[in-house]
């Protein structure tokens, strides 16, 4: 029973003994079967590098098909957080370091560059040499948090990391009077509240860079660049200690692998990329503030990185364009509906079966909507003369299901508590109730979103992101892309 | 070994490929770069983006300015046979979010007008891209002053008066009503955002320059809890000045001064001027127009607004009815000169020369050429026993 | 020496202090229990308020009261620890509990998840104004400065120490003394402290792991919802972002003092409190955040397992 045999025929008997082939045996059950398992089979198959390929090349084309500046600039956000999600991903995903004052890295890169570049000193310096010059100080400046953190783990680094970011924004917001113990008279260092405002654009061998698209195109260079430095740095020594000091610090400190260093090496390496970030990001922009750079954005990298998988380097790219792209598309009210519906309806249909339920129950809930309509217009009809939210046909159509009072707000609220005791409820209660129950919370649904979510978009949207993070973390809790880890803690 | 390498090569031709695409797109850009400027007919209704941070922190400011802007637009749009639809986009008061967002709004060609954005910084940050783009916009609460300081003449507009007027103001009513003169005590706290601290940098020079003895503090707009400060408070202070952005917190510290026994009085800026949130006896308030809820016109304006969107209303909300209000006379007479077709040139123009004589703020509207408020003046108010709002300057 | 100064921010301190105390007890909690930073425990916190603010509305609001103030006092704590523990509950079992046994950071962005979910559902049905407690006015009879604040004591330095502020600590430390008998004392808390030790081996000498893992939660989140109703009384504003700021202040508070440990949660709380009182008083406002800040640093690097926490056993 040489394991050279398990190769050459693995299909039908499980040859005992054969290590291999036994330990896959659970992947290869929880692989689906007919043409969703085929499918997974095939994506397996196609090399790592081949997605990366792809990626580029779709990437490089977007410009190319569209002349749609915001899509251009949709794209080089989504260009940004991937890039702040790599860095991240380094000391958190890597390194097993819960870092959470990595913003305030971002924002040292784009002020020093801003500093730098801008009418505030009057400096105005090549470009080429700022981004090293940046990006090397923004990594000692990494190097000199992470000095005082060695001796502290998991949540007191996290705290002390918080610490510096909170203390990174409090100081440039408050930094045009920034004075030595009070002896000295205040100095204007970083413009305070007002930030600093006309900082040139990127100077590329004489060449500005004035357009929308060749900042994409910049962006996306430096993203290949740090993706492959990255990953060579990854399957390095230095790589593989990362790894170890993740799973088990002590066992790797054992090991006699100088793990204090090391973590200093992840820190700083994430703060450089962290850096060279910022100063795309400030010359784009033209103008740093200190809002740039508070917790909301820290929480939308993390969302990033963990949604796609931390430790994963094609999940930070599939976890920015799921956030950043969604985030985005639901602004419009109607790219906000169709989605709305689309994620309902896919859900049924996952979860749903046999098909003849599904049809019952779609079924079932416009019946219901016609007669509570019918209902509520025979004892009053004022009550159902308003409008809905959604415009155009499908507006229309809705209005013949949904009640709708003059002033929607009060029942919309109403209706929305009550979905998402519905929502809940549905999750406990056993198949036959849920069945029963299904129509009357689609309807609620429906009824909640055109009388009162579609609204007011802006809010949605941040209702429908945490949904799906809840949703998304709790089907998958490794990530998209991310693989199951023990920890042992 | 081999696969490092393979690694590298596929690599080094994808950077390679990328910047190939890169030389070939911005050229391809380049000459693209000016496109014809596209009209808008006016049969449709006309799309005005409306910018603001209508979640996170200042939520409470934005949300208030959106829905005095849709109250207009339901109005509006019952009354004339031109309808505008108001597009909105979420800024959350970040300015990096404020780009993007004006850059959706350059990019869609049916939007030929933007109210908004709500906050100094986001201005900034979108100036270049609105500008770019043709653009109109117009603020009603971003006052710092070097906005209006030329470089966007004939693009950004605002309905509110900014520091440089209202900062000298407070200042002289403190030296001749209030008994601030040389060597005595002032206070001034701001709340750490451009609205605050330019204002209250603005009267701290006026008032050093006239001898007085300044103490300058400061809070953050989260901060919930002020008696740190109010124990600062001596029995000699005679004013505290503060510009806060939210009426909620002057209330709080005015009634944490009481509670503490000061007897130095609130002095607070127009973004407090909020008769149900800012109501302790007392206090002075400075604001650009007359009262807003005891003009009769205006009641009836204020109850049916609040039957729409119940929950109160901040100073920061009727300014941007009035833009709206801009907005859409500009659109009518834009179109008619037009004859039918609507240009963001066009639009511009005509919001340029808005002349509203009278509006729910009670001061009429025109603007300056480098989009100022014609006749900009403030008015101070004081806080008689009840919590009722008395003119007095 | 200016003792008024010094008093009266030991006395804002204190109170400050008092109501993160509450906050990072929750936090350390339900650290203890689960090893997991629950995010969401500020906007649990935001919910309490929100209770608090509806039964103050439901009872005739700030100037009209139709109870004496007392009677309205009781009612509100009982609806709020009630309701915020409900919710923790809730958020418990249909969030975290399936991710019991996955990686530490996936619990993360789920609790961020039912922050987002929490902030803007209340911020789409009650709306985005501030509202008020107004403790200030509330006097049955007529308006001005009410009861809670008329009455009180003068301390040393020309103080005055109102009755809504002696509430505050005197309630926290009542709070504190009922939590450390019920995890001292009871079956439960030895129940809890088990779990917390070694959840597997407990769930093997069959104490239900469920039910302990939802009443640390239910008491965690009851704390935050008194909390909740101090902050209420003495400082009076209630918005739907208002959890993220005291969420945040009530975690740095937890690890300071040492997370999972419950005395360190009081302190690190009052020692955060009075920080911030003490650096404003005295160094300056504008940069108190900052110097808060480095204290804090400072305490970690000579500490680096919070005041009183113990050096975790690394099991090897």
């Amino acid at each position: 029973m040489a394991t050279g045999d398990s190769e050459a025929a693995p299909t039908t008997q499980p040859a005992i003994g054969v290590d291999e082939w036994v330990a896959s045996h659970d992947a290869r059950r929880d692989r689906g079967v007919g043409p969703v398992g085929t499918a997974q089979r095939a994506v397996d198959r196609v090399p790592k590098l081949g997605w990366y390929v792809a990626f580029t090349l779709a990437a490089a084309m977007v410009p190319l098909v569209t002349s749609n500046g915001y899509i251009i600039r949709v794209g080089f956000d989504t260009l940004i957080y991937m890039l702040l999600a790599l860095g991240l991903n380094i000391v958190v995903g890597f390194a097993g370091l819960l870092d959470l004052g990595y913003v305030a890295f971002f924002g040292f890169g784009a002020y020093g560059y801003a500093m730098l570049s801008s009418s505030q000193f009057h400096q105005r310096w090549p470009t080429v040499s700022v981004l090293i010059l940046v990006t090397l100080a923004t990594a000692a400046l990494g190097f000199i948090v992470a000095l005082p953190s060695r001796r502290l783990i998991g949540d007191y680094l996290a705290i002390v990391t918080l610490f510096f970011g909170q203390l990174f924004v409090t100081v440039t917001n408050n930094g045009d009077r920034i004075t030595i113990l009070g002896f000295t008279r205040g100095y204007n260092i970083t413009n305070g509240p007002n930030g600093i405002a006309d900082v040139a654009p990127f100077s590329i061998f004489g060449h500005q860079l004035e357009t929308l698209e060749s900042y994409y195109y910049v962006a996306l260079i430096f993203f290949l660049v740090v993706l492959s430095a990255v990953y060579l740095v990854n399957n390095s020594r230095t790589g593989r200690s990362w790894r170890s000091i993740r799973e088990d610090s002590l066992a790797a400190e054992l090991m006699g692998m100088p793990v204090n260093r090391l973590k200093l090496y992840a820190f700083a390496f994430g703060a450089g990329v962290a850096g060279l970030t910022g100063t795309l990001f400030a010359s784009l922009n033209t103008a740093v503030f200190s809002s740039d750079f508070d917790t909301p954005t820290l929480i939308t990298v993390y969302a990033i990185l963990i949604l796609g998988g931390a430790g994963s380097l094609g999940g930070v790219i599939l976890g920015a364009l799921v956030v950043n792209v969604t985030l985005e598309v639901l602004r419009t009210p109607n790219h906000a509906t169709w989605i709305f519906f689309t994620l309902i309806l896919a859900t049924l249909i996952a979860k749903l079966r046999p098909w003849w339920v599904l049809g019952a129950v779609i079924v079932s809930t416009f019946v219901l909507g016609l007669v509570v309509n019918a209902v509520v217009t025979a004892i009053n009809a004022e009550w159902a003369s308003g409008h809905g939210a959604v415009r155009g046909e499908l507006g229309r159509w809705l209005d013949r299901f949904l009640p709708i009072p003059p002033d929607p707000m009060k029942v919309g609220n109403w209706a929305f508590i009550a979905l998402v005791a519905g929502v809940l409820a549905l999750t406990v209660v056993r198949t036959l109730w849920r069945n029963l129950l299904l129509p009357v919370v689609l309807y609620l649904a429906i009824y909640a979103w055109d009388a009162r979510l579609a609204f007011e978009p802006s809010i949605t949207r941040l209702i429908m992101i945490g949904v799906i993070l809840i949703v998304l973390m709790n089907a998958r809790p490794q990530g998209l892309l991310g693989e199951t880890r023990v920890e042992i803690v | 070994m081999v696969k490092k390498a393979i690694t590298v090569a596929v690599g080094g031709a994808c950077v390679s490929a990328a910047l190939v695409l890169a030389g070939v797109a911005t050229s391809a850009a380049a000459k693209t770069a000016a496109k014809s400027p596209t009209s808008v007919s006016c049969k449709n209704p006309i799309q005005i983006g409306f910018m603001g941070p209508f979640t996170g922190p200042a939520a409470s400011i934005g949300d208030d300015q959106l829905h005095w802007g849709e109250y207009f637009e339901q109005i509006w749009n019952a009354t004339h046979k031109l309808k505008i639809n108001l597009v909105q986009g979420d800024t959350q008061l970040n300015p990096a979010i404020a780009s993007t967002v004006s850059q959706s709004f350059a990019s869609n060609s049916s939007i030929v007008g933007v109210i908004g954005p709500a906050g100094s910084q986001e201005v900034t940050a979108s100036a270049p891209i609105l500008k770019k783009a043709g653009l109109g916009f117009s603020s009603g609460s971003a006052t710092n002053i070097a906005l209006t300081n030329g470089s966007l003449k004939g693009y950004f507009f605002r309905d509110v008066p900014n520091d440089g007027v209202q900062g000298p103001t407070d200042a002289a009513y403190m030296q001749t009503h209030l008994g601030v003169s040389k060597g005595s005590s002032v206070m001034i706290i701001d709340d750490q955002e451009s609205y605050s601290t330019g204002l209250a940098g603005i009267v701290e020079s006026a008032l050093k320059k006239a001898g007085v003895n300044v103490d300058r503090e400061s809070i953050n707009q989260k901060d919930t809890d002020f008696s740190s400060i109010v124990a600062k408070v001596t029995s000699s202070t005679k004013v505290v000045f503060t510009p806060f952005q939210l009426a909620s917190q002057t209330q709080l510290l005015a009634q944490q001064l009481k509670a503490q026994g000061k007897t130095a009085v609130v002095f607070a800026s127009d973004g407090s001027f909020d008769s149900k949130t800012f109501n302790v006896p007392g206090s002075y308030v400075s604001f650009f127009a007359p009262d807003v809820t005891t003009i009769k016109a205006d009641n009836a304006v204020v109850s049916a607004y609040n039957k729409v969107f119940p929950g109160g209303t901040t100073p920061f909300g009727a300014p941007n009815y009035v833009l709206a209000e801009a907005w859409a006379q500009a659109a009518t007479k834009a179109c008619a000169a037009g004859k039918g077709t609507l240009t963001r040139a066009a639009l511009r123009a005509a919001f340029a020369k808005t002349d509203l004589s009278t509006t729910i703020l009670g001061t009429p509207v025109a603007f300056t050429p480098n989009g100022d408020v014609v006749g900009a003046k403030f008015h101070i108010f004081k806080i008689e026993s009840g919590g009722k709002y008395v003119t007095v300057a | 020496m200016n003792w008024n100064l010094f008093v009266s921010e030991l006395v804002a301190g204190t109170v400050h202090g008092c109501v993160y105390a509450l906050i990072a007890l929750g936090y350390s909690m339900v650290y203890g229990i689960l090893k997991l930073l629950n995010f969401a425990h500020g906007d649990v916190y935001m919910v309490g308020s929100f209770i608090g603010f509806g039964i103050l509305t439901v009872f005739g609001g700030a100037t009209a009261l139709s109870i004496p103030i007392w009677l309205l006092l009781v009612i509100m704590f009982a609806a709020a620890m009630l309701g915020g523990g409900l919710l923790g509950v809730g958020i418990e079992r249909f969030a975290y509990r399936r991710l019991r046994d996955a990686p530490r950071i996936a619990p993360l962005i789920t609790a961020l998840g039912v922050s987002f979910f929490l902030e803007n559902a209340a911020l789409l049905i009650v709306g985005a104004e501030y509202q008020s407690f107004n403790s200030f006015s509330w006097n049955p009879n007529s308006s001005g400065v009410g009861q809670l604040w008329a009455i009180g004591i003068t301390l040393p330095g020309n103080v005055r120490l109102s009755l809504a502020q002696m509430i505050v600590i005197a309630g926290t430390v009542v709070l504190m003394l009922a939590l450390t008998y019920f995890v001292g004392r009871t079956q439960l808390g030895r129940a809890m402290r088990a779990v917390s030790f070694d959840r597997q081996a407990a769930d093997m000498m069959g104490i239900d792991v469920n039910r302990v893992i939802a009443v640390t939660f239910f008491v965690g989140s009851a704390l935050a919802g008194a909390a909740a109703i101090f902050n209420g009384i003495v400082y009076q504003q209630v918005w739907a972002y208002m959890g993220f700021q005291a969420g945040l202040k009530g975690f740095t508070a937890a690890v300071i003092g040492g997370i999972g440990n419950l005395p360190g949660a009081v302190l690190g709380g009052l020692l955060l409190g009075l920080a911030e009182s003490f650096t404003q008083g005295y160094v300056s406002t504008t940069f108190s955040d900052a110097m808060v800040f480095v204290i804090l640093i400072a305490v970690m690097i000579f500490r680096p397992n919070g005041l009183i926490g113990k050096p975790a056993l690394a099991k090897v």
